[in-house]
This record gives C-alpha cells, sequence and structure tokens, in this order.
C-alpha cells in the first residue's frame, strides 16, 4: 500500500505524519503482520468454529438425554445402545477436547475486553438510563453475560463430563460399566438437580446467545435483520430450556416419565 | 404532530448540564454547568446551545456548521449516548440534558473536539482513498457498474465522520491505533470498488489485525449509535468474510 497521495492533502495538513501513521510505519515488518493477521483469523475461526459445534452437540445431547421421558427403559435403551456400537466412549472424550478448545480459545481476548469494557462504561454511564432507547448497550450486556455463563460453564460442565466419563468408561456409579437411568436419577433426584438446573440455564442461554452473535458477526441470516435473528434466538433458548427442565424433572423422579406410554408400559 | 404547537402551552423548563473545561487556560477546571432554557416547539439541541451562547454564556464554544446531519461537526454525548446535536429533538429527551464532548478525540474546549485528526489518521492507515487501476480519462465513458453494487458502495459513502461510532466503541476508547466502525466501513467502501487496484490479498493485514476487524468484539455499540444509520454490522461481517475468503486463496497457492 501506498502513502497517501500528494493530492488529496488539504492546506490543513500536519507537515509531519501523524502520530498514528508514525506508529504504523515503525510497526514490524509486512511478512510478521501478515503472520499475525492469520494467528487472529485462526483464534476467530476456531472459538467461532467450536462454539457452534458445541451449541449444535447440545442439542443432539438434548434429544438423547430427553429419551427419559419415555422412561428408564427407553433411556437405557438408547445410551446402551450408543455405549455398544461405541459412540458414546469417543464422543465424550471428542467433546471434551472441544471444550477444552473453546474455552482456552473464547476466554483469550476476556482480559482485554474486560479492560474496554470497564473503560466504555465509565466514558458512557449514563447509557443504562437510557437503555431503553439504544439497543446496542443490550449487546454489550449480553456480551458480559457471556463470560459469566461461560465461567460457571466451565466449573460445572468440567465436573459433568468427569462424572459422565465415569458413568461411560467405569462401574463406579452403576451396577455395569455406562450410563444407566437408575444410578442417574438417584444422584439427581438427591440434590444434583440443584447442580443440573444452573447447568441447563447457563448452557441454554450460552449458546443461544452465542450462536446469534456468531451469526451477526460473520452475516449469517443478516436479511433476516438483528430482529429477527434475535426472535429465533429466543425460540431456541424456552424452547430447549422447557424442555430442558421438563427432563429435569424426570431425572430429578418429580414427576413420572410424561411420554412412557409411548413404550406402552410402566416404569 | 400538528398537535405539538397546542399542547405545548406551557413549554417544559429544560436544564441543561454542560461539560465546561478550556484546555489553553490553566486556570480552567473540568465541571460540569447547569443552564435552564424554556422549551420551544422543534427544539433541537443545535438551537438550545445556540441560544445559551447568545443569550447566557458567549463563552461556550461548540461546533456546528451545516445544522441538517451532514457535516458531522456537532457530534457529542446527549445523556452519556453518542449523537448529533442538531438532529436530536429536545422533545426526545427527559427534562435534564447532560451535554459532554464526544470522548476518544482530542479536546479543543467545552463540547468542541477535533476530529478530523483522528479520521485523517485513520484514513492514511487504513489506505482510505482510491488506488486507480488506469489513469481517469475524464472524457472516456465511465465503464457500468451493476445497481446494487453502486448502491452498496454509496451505503458506505454516507459516512459524515462524525465520529460517533468512535466515541461510542469500547475498543476505540483503549486502543488509539482501533480504526473503528468509521474505518472498518472505509475499508469496505474501497474493497467493493471495482476501480480500486488492491486486491484482497493486499488488504489483509490492513483488516486482519487487531487494530482492525479482529479488534473489534463486536458489540454493535457502533451500529446502534450512528446517526446516519450505516450498515455497519454488514460492513463488518463482509469484511470477515472477505478475509476468510483471502486467507483461503494464500493457503491454495
Ligand atoms: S459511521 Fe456513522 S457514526 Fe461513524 S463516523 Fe460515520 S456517520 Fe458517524
Ligand atoms: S462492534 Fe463494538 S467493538 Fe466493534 S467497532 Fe463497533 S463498537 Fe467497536
Ligand atoms: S451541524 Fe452538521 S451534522 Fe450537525
Amino acid at each position: 500500500m501506498s502513502a497517501a497521495p500528494a493530492e488529496i492533502d488539504r492546506p490543513v495538513s500536519p507537515p509531519t505524519p501523524t502520530p498514528r501513521r508514525a506508529r504504523r510505519e515503525a510497526r514490524v515488518d509486512g511478512a510478521q503482520r501478515r503472520r499475525e493477521a492469520r494467528r487472529q483469523l485462526r483464534y476467530e475461526l476456531i472459538s467461532g468454529g467450536s462454539g457452534v459445534a458445541l451449541a449444535l452437540f447440545m442439542w443432539g445431547h438434548m434429544a438423547l438425554v430427553g429419551s427419559i421421558l419415555t422412561g428408564a427403559r427407553g433411556f437405557d435403551a438408547l445410551a446402551g445402545g450408543l455405549e455398544e456400537v461405541y459412540i458414546a466412549q469417543p464422543t465424550v472424550l471428542a467433546i471434551t477436547a472441544l471444550f477444552l478448545i473453546h474455552a482456552a480459545m473464547a476466554s483469550r481476548k476476556i482480559p482485554a475486553q474486560i479492560r474496554e469494557h470497564r473503560k466504555l462504561r465509565a466514558v458512557t454511564e449514563p447509557l443504562r438510563v437510557e437503555s431503553a432507547r439504544s439497543p446496542g448497550h443490550l449487546e454489550s450486556s449480553l456480551w458480559v453475560w457471556q463470560v459469566w455463563t461461560g465461567m460457571i460453564l466451565l466449573v460445572l460442565g468440567s465436573f459433568h463430563l468427569v462424572l459422565v466419563g465415569f458413568d461411560v468408561f467405569t462401574d463406579t456409579f452403576g451396577v455395569r460399566t455406562g450410563i444407566e437411568a437408575a444410578s442417574t436419577q438417584a444422584r439427581v433426584s438427591e440434590g444434583l438437580w440443584i447442580v443440573y438446573a444452573l447447568l441447563l440455564l447457563c448452557v441454554e442461554f450460552h449458546a443461544s446467545t452465542g450462536l446469534y452473535r456468531f451469526a451477526v458477526k460473520w452475516g449469517i441470516g443478516s436479511r433476516l435483520g438483528r430482529p429477527a435473528l434475535r426472535r429465533i434466538e429466543h425460540v431456541l433458548l424456552y424452547g430447549f430450556l422447557g424442555l430442558g427442565f421438563l427432563t429435569l424433572a424426570v431425572l430429578a423422579k418429580w414427576i413420572e416419565p410424561p411420554l412412557a406410554f409411548l413404550l406402552g408400559a410402566t416404569v | 404532530m400538528s398537535t405539538e404547537m397546542i399542547t405545548l402551552e406551557t413549554p417544559r423548563r429544560l436544564r441543561f448540564e454542560i461539560f465546561r473545561f478550556n484546555p489553553e487556560d490553566p486556570s480552567s477546571e473540568p465541571h460540569h454547568q447547569t443552564f435552564e432554557l424554556d422549551e420551544q416547539p422543534f427544539m433541537t439541541l443545535y438551537i438550545a446551545l445556540n441560544r445559551i451562547r447568545e443569550e447566557q454564556d458567549p463563552s461556550l464554544q461548540f461546533d456546528f456548521a451545516c445544522r441538517s446531519a451532514i457535516c458531522g461537526s456537532c457530534g457529542m454525548l446527549v445523556n452519556g449516548r453518542p449523537r448529533l446535536a442538531c438532529n436530536t429533538l429536545t422533545r426526545d429527551l427527559g427534562e435534564t440534558i447532560r451535554l459532554e464532548p464526544l470522548p476518544v478525540f482530542k479536546l479543543i474546549g467545552d463540547l468542541s473536539v477535533d476530529t478530523g485528526t483522528w479520521f485523517r489518521g485513520m484514513a492514511e492507515q487504513v489506505g482510505g482513498w482510491i488506488e486507480e487501476k488506469a489513469p481517469f480519462q475524464a472524457h472516456a465513458e465511465e465503464e457500468r457498474m451493476d445497481a446494487d453494487l453502486a448502491q452498496a458502495i454509496y451505503e458506505g459513502e454516507r459516512c459524515i465522520e462524525c465520529g460517533c461510532c468512535i466515541a461510542g466503541c469500547g475498543v476505540a476508547n483503549v486502543n488509539p491505533d482501533f480504526v473503528g466502525a468509521a474505518g472498518l466501513n472505509r475499508i469496505a467502501r474501497f474493497m467493493r470498488d471495482p476501480r480500486d487496484a488492491r486486491s484482497e490479498d493486499d488488504w489483509f493485514e490492513v483488516v486482519s489485525d487487531e487494530n482492525g476487524v479482529f479488534g473489534c468484539i463486536g458489540l454493535m455499540g457502533c451500529h446502534d449509535v450512528c446517526p446516519k444509520e450505516l450498515p455497519l454490522l454488514e460492513q463488518y461481517a463482509y469484511l470477515r468474510r472477505k478475509m476468510l475468503g483471502a486467507a483461503r486463496e494464500e493457503e491454495r497457492t
């Protein structure tokens, strides 16, 4: 790229290069900048891509766990089936890896972002008062919630992954190796439901918000416009939250499996 | 609208809390000064500020030129949100109105800031001008351009350099080299232009580093704050996709 052509110089132009230009010229050579630029792009792609993959997985996951709605037999049959053909085991490992990669990549910018966010809030604090008229602010609070739910997910998600890892690979918690309705229902109803309720809230919020932000960032569905994207996000969020809490209620043995009739027998 | 004249029998008494500071004067301390004014129908902040200066304090500094949202000189924080004073109606605001200069830019005094230096620096950094493919022929027929493309370029060209998107951006507030939404918009405008000689590859490092599109964290403050309603969000997504394409291209070769 060449310097500013002389003919666009206005009479008021500073005689010396602006500080910004001087800094630009002093900056590292082209090849290094290019490498840095590529690195930035890679980070973006990995954190975004792993996030989308995890969000999609969570929906599939919901469908599988949701099998408890048909009763313990349905749940056990599905889990056992997936373990028998060795789909469950590698999935647990792959998702754990993806989970850690996503956490590492997505959190990379958090310290800098928090600094920026604070600074902006300090400058434009009264924006909050006017928040009804400035949807831009809504986006920033979405982002803050992404950070919070992300941190909770890192803790609770790891816990859950370890637990499921034990289920799938050992017989520590059940009568046999593998995920079982009986042992799962037992531990959930005995108090783990608190953890799972929190986990569910965070997962669904984080996933739907993340997908929305991903779409906005890359211009996916930009024809629909942001309000429409947000509506889609809300439908997904509340839909999966509803399904999730129903499933949790069955797992915690608060209600009978509502779809048990599908398998034509009692639990 | 037409009822306004009638319903405004007793005009509101507006309180303006205006940031005062003169960096040239060593005895000046930054503070807010309060002015009161009766609201008049269809009053803009432009009218209000001029009345305050004429009737109450001739030393009040602020910038205006076009009073029709074209010149971009009247950007300021109105109750903390970047806006153009000339197209902000007082009836859309409460009775107390706080006015402050835009952050990021150099303060000239009171509400007046120097956006010019920042924008010039940005233009130099991103190469915000056309690099012609062939020398300009004044008398030759222009090459035809697709209407949608012309419209997209025009949308980017509508930026009035008011600086609202820069002042409202968290990143621009901490990183003086971040080109901001206005800069990204400028890049997208020239990248789209078929008359420009630069390829996506040439743009890659300008766009993709932490001062460019990947410095942005996508909070969209800029998009919602832009008084000209530029499609900043689309420009931003466009650049990201282009950069992805350029990187893929490079991988292949
Ligand atoms: S993009 Fe909008 S807010 Fe930013 S400088 Fe241009 S007109 Fe102003
Ligand atoms: S989206 Fe946010 S971080 Fe990016 S340029 Fe706009 S205001 Fe700045
Ligand atoms: S006075 Fe020109 S934009 Fe407001």
